[in-house]
């Protein structure tokens, strides 16, 4: 935790003297401005984490372990390349999920296919926002662009984890 | 005072809103499960460790918001356009990679700008890789919710990981595309 802690502290100070180089817009008005885009996760994060570490309490662990686990290998991959696709709603959603799902052992690569497939093919966001905007000749084209994406994220953290 | 009475509705729709409504049945659900098929110790244990984990990423939210924030305000959206409209060929794939990183916010953010991209007659593929680097390696949602919640190790993993993932679809939407011709909207 003190490693995000200094992370963040370092982008923001760096921001902060990026934008001491232009004095438009004033910091005042930046905070205001994120102050605007915390509002709505004062109270959805809490709840998103106590709901989360509830299911966590609630879920089988047995049976996660065995169809993602780490030693669940290429068929986890492929079964989290589904399940992040169908996974519906936003990061609000999906993080504290991925929380509960990681401590119910949920093996590394088959946690980073989950979140690759949940962003890169996102089905309800295919519905909701790219065939409206996009059409759905490129929304193909795209899908079929990304779709060896999820494995593949999954097969090199694989290779990682080996090395390591 | 009617006009009062409005914004201070729309006050309250930013901090209830139906992922709140939703977080809040499961909680009530989930915490009423838990006591009554593990026990009190169980559900005292659970809610804990929730607390906790609050307090613990509270100022990695408040921080992440903020540099988000510095970002959209030292990188305005029409700067980010004009990087990508002239852009093709690989430099411009490591291009979109850069502004998809960078833009924050959800599909209604990201959407209109590609759709404003590929009317202005940005190459598809590109606009495929801005897509794909928004939603892989977005600084801002993996700031906001990734590092916090999944941790650094994590975080820091897959974010490596998805580094060549966003070039490489724009280079397979080159390739596919002679197959699946696509009209311009």
């Amino acid at each position: 935790m003190t490693i995000a802690y200094v992370t963040i502290a370092g982008l923001l100070l760096t921001l902060v003297l990026l934008r001491q180089r232009h004095p438009v817009p004033g910091h005042l008005d930046v905070a205001l401005q994120g102050w605007r885009q915390l509002q709505p996760l004062i109270t959805r994060i809490p709840l998103a984490l106590i709901a989360g570490s509830f299911l966590a309490a609630l879920i089988p662990e047995a049976v996660v372990a065995a169809v993602l686990g780490d030693a669940s290998g290429l068929q986890g991959i492929l079964l989290a390349t589904a399940v992040g696709a169908i996974m519906p709603g936003g990061p609000m959603i999906t993080f504290p999920l991925a929380l509960v799902l990681l401590s119910a052992g949920v093996g590394l690569a088959q946690m980073v296919t989950l979140i690759t497939a949940w962003s890169v093919l996102a089905l309800h966001r295919v519905l909701v926002f790219e065939i409206p905007t996009l059409g759905w000749r490129p929304t193909v084209l795209r899908l079929l662009a990304c779709l060896m994406l999820p494995p593949l994220a999954g097969l090199l953290t694989m290779a990682l984890a080996l090395r390591a | 005072m009617a006009d009062n009475t409005g914004t201070r509705r729309a006050q309250l729709r930013t901090w209830v809103d139906g992922t709140t409504m939703l977080f809040l049945a499961l909680s009530l659900v989930g915490g009423t499960a838990v006591w009554m098929l593990r026990g009190t110790g169980e559900f005292v244990a659970s809610l804990s460790t929730a607390i906790g984990m609050i307090v613990a990423i509270a100022p990695i939210v408040v921080g992440a918001v903020l540099i988000g924030a510095y970002v959209q305000a030292l990188v305005p959206r029409s700067a980010m356009e004009r990087w990508l409209g002239r852009s093709s060929g690989m430099r411009g794939l490591l291009i979109a990679t850069v502004a998809g990183a960078l833009t924050p916010g959800g599909p209604f953010a990201a959407f209109p700008i590609v759709l404003g991209l590929y009317r202005a007659g940005a190459a598809f593929p590109v606009c495929v890789t801005y897509l794909t680097a928004w939603s892989l390696i977005g600084v801002n949602r993996a700031l906001v919710w990734e590092l916090p919640l999944l941790g650094y190790d994590f975080t820091l993993v897959r974010i490596l990981i998805s580094l060549p993932l966003p070039i490489l679809a724009g280079l397979l939407t080159r390739l596919i595309s002679p197959w699946l011709a696509v009209e311009r909207p």
